[in-house]
């Protein structure tokens, strides 16, 4: 496939922000936030950024989106150079960023909407039709006459996306689109991605929620300190770790040495992991021989010992863990 | 899909008037402050023996201030709450250039501010019964335009200093006072020593008031008039063309350090 057939292509990309300090003693901070970072997206394709906070995701949408200027690296948005051809792109790309803010809250939806119409140029006979139709494609038909300040986190989250299709662009980057709704909000968003991909956008999303990418992802980037570390479908990402099975239980903190010297007897390549909280310490066991642990526990359950034992399949959010500290370490 | 300028001024004015004119802090700082200023000129003056013409230095003094204080203290306000709300990304990040939006923006705020000078006159009148006969309108009227047009280049060129960085607004907001002085925006600018006269020039707005307050005592058109209008419109220009090649600037700098927004 060549490069004018893709809809994003980044290679070698590198940001770094330079801050001063002090009045006297100027000193100067750098910091890189994304490094020789590397990666396509075809058409068509709903492309996962995932990251912890602070990985470099928001800063590489960014520079997609043509609000930051690479320090080095370039990018291709369907053939043409971000730094060289920057307008045209514009006309080209929609984005929204996380969160309540990007709209002006004591204007209405529609007038928001109206607004930014007329930033990218829409015709008023094509503004007119527009705006009912992305307030109804995003659940909002009903309130697109109230102020936007009277709108909960979600409404506007998905006010921010309709703001993003006016101009019906072909690429579309959402920056943590689901963060802070709710879940019936964020299922509805989501319906609403998975509608945009069936109609042919290309669609790059950041994300915390694992389950989110799993569901919607044709393939993921992991991106930590600002480097890209694992690039795949979900499926083969979560293939890539031997172990296959995950039993989670519980146990009272008074019983925690027992049961850590039960588990010492387990085969070294199953992985346990404790994490504390009130009264009780969770564990979490990953193992390719389930039957195993299954069998030095069942004498144990239902005791102080053992109790709210539960066995699962590794999901997106094991890999992600296993790989973000892999990378730490 | 091009830009409808009219179509876009219309929109971004309407916006700017419900979003940042309309509210009781704008009418403080285009209606109330300017009044204030001119009655307390107007008394101060009154008690130092002046009388007409003299106290038009204090009915214009009162109104410029407010046209001069709005424009700076909204163009400030504007970048700083399009940083702060996340709408400077998403207007920097349209195929609208930055400047349109601000251009226009400018324009809206300096017709607010000319309420000021509406105001001030109005107090003269129904406070201080001053008598407007015998003044050059038509000159008064083309001094006002010129100087309206140099607040318009003035104003977007402290855009494009406030779009440079988070901290550039601080800088703007202490032009307020000095800008005023220097220019003699309550008395005539003679009583100033030379080189704060010669640090003045730069500005187009001294100018055009100048030749508004000489117009409105009722100076025919003169050679003298005539040059004030030329250098006001010329550093206008000037700005103007400054703010231009600032633009291209701005927008790159912005886009390296990362300020085209704050949390």
């Amino acid at each position: 496939m060549t490069t004018e057939q893709k809809a994003i292509t980044i290679n070698q990309l590198r940001k770094t922000f330079k801050t001063r300090h002090g009045f006297w003693k100027r000193t100067t901070r750098v910091t890189e936030a994304v490094q020789d970072v590397n990666f396509d997206v075809e058409r068509g394709e709903l492309f996962g950024l995932l990251g912890p906070n602070g990985a470099g995701k928001t800063t590489t949408v960014k520079m997609l989106a043509t609000l930051l200027i690479p320090t080095s690296g370039t990018i291709s948005i369907f053939g043409q150079d971000i730094t060289q051809h920057t307008n045209e792109i514009r006309k080209r790309i929609g984005f929204t960023f996380g969160g309540a803010r990007g709209l002006y809250g004591r204007l209405t939806a529609s007038e928001n909407l109206r607004y930014f119409a007329e930033l990218y140029a829409l015709p008023p006979e094509v503004t007119r039709k527009r705006i009912p139709e992305l307030l109804e494609l995003v659940g909002l038909s009903t309130r697109g006459d109230d102020k936007v300040e009277t709108y909960s986190s979600g409404m506007q989250q998905r006010l921010h996306l309709a703001r993003a299709l006016l101009h019906d662009p072909e690429l579309i980057y959402l920056d943590e689109p689901t963060v802070g709704i709710d879940p019936v909000g964020a299922r509805e968003l989501r319906a609403t991605i998975k509608n945009l991909k069936a109609m042919g956008k290309t669609i790059l999303l950041t994300t915390h929620y694992m389950a989110e990418a799993d569901e919607l992802c044709d393939r993921i980037a992991i991106i930590n300190n600002g480097r890209i570390i694992a690039l795949d479908t979900p499926s083969a990402l979560k293939n890539r770790i031997t172990a296959d099975t995950v039993i989670e239980l519980k146990t009272s903190l008074e019983h925690l040495p027992a049961l850590k010297t039960l588990l010492d007897q387990l085969d070294p390549l199953t992985s346990v992991t404790y994490t504390q909280n009130t009264h009780e310490e969770a564990v979490s066991i990953h193992t390719v021989q389930p039957g195993t642990v299954i069998e030095l526990l069942s004498p144990w359950l239902n005791t102080d010992l053992v109790h709210n034992m539960e066995m699962r399949n590794q999901t997106l959010e094991d890999v992600y863990i296993n790989i973000i500290q892999g990378d730490g370490k | 899909m091009k830009t409808n300028f009219f179509r876009l001024m219309l929109r971004q004015m309407d916006v700017q008037l419900r979003m940042r004119v309309l509210s009781l802090w704008s009418l403080g700082l285009f209606i109330t402050q300017p009044v204030i200023f001119s009655a307390v000129a107007m008394f101060l003056s009154r008690a130092a023996g002046n009388t007409n013409p003299d106290l038009i230095y204090t009915v214009i003094g009162g109104g410029i201030m407010g046209m001069w204080s709005g424009l700076v203290f909204t163009s400030t306000f504007d970048i700083r709450a399009d940083r702060r709300e996340g709408t400077l990304e998403l207007i920097v990040g349209s195929p609208t250039p930055l400047r349109r939006v601000v251009g226009f923006r400018s324009l809206l705020n300096i017709l607010a501010g000319s309420t000021s000078m509406l105001a001030a006159i109005l107090a003269a009148v129904l406070i201080f019964d001053y008598d407007f006969s015998g003044i050059n309108l038509p000159g008064v009227v083309l001094s006002f335009l010129l100087l309206f047009f140099g607040l318009w280049c003035m104003g977007i060129f402290l855009a494009n200093l406030l779009a440079w960085s988070r901290l550039s607004g601080t800088f703007v907001d202490l032009l307020e006072i000095p800008v005023a002085l220097l220019c003699g925006f309550m008395y005539p600018i003679s009583v100033l020593p030379g080189w704060m006269q010669n640090i003045s020039t730069i500005f187009p707005i001294r100018w055009s008031l100048e030749a508004m307050r000489d117009a409105m005592k009722g100076m025919p058109y003169n050679a003298e008039l005539l040059t004030k209008w030329l250098i006001a419109l010329g550093i206008s220009l000037v700005f103007l063309l400054i703010a231009r090649w600032l633009d291209g600037k701005v927008h790159d700098h912005i886009r390296i350090t990362g300020e085209l927004h704050s949390i």
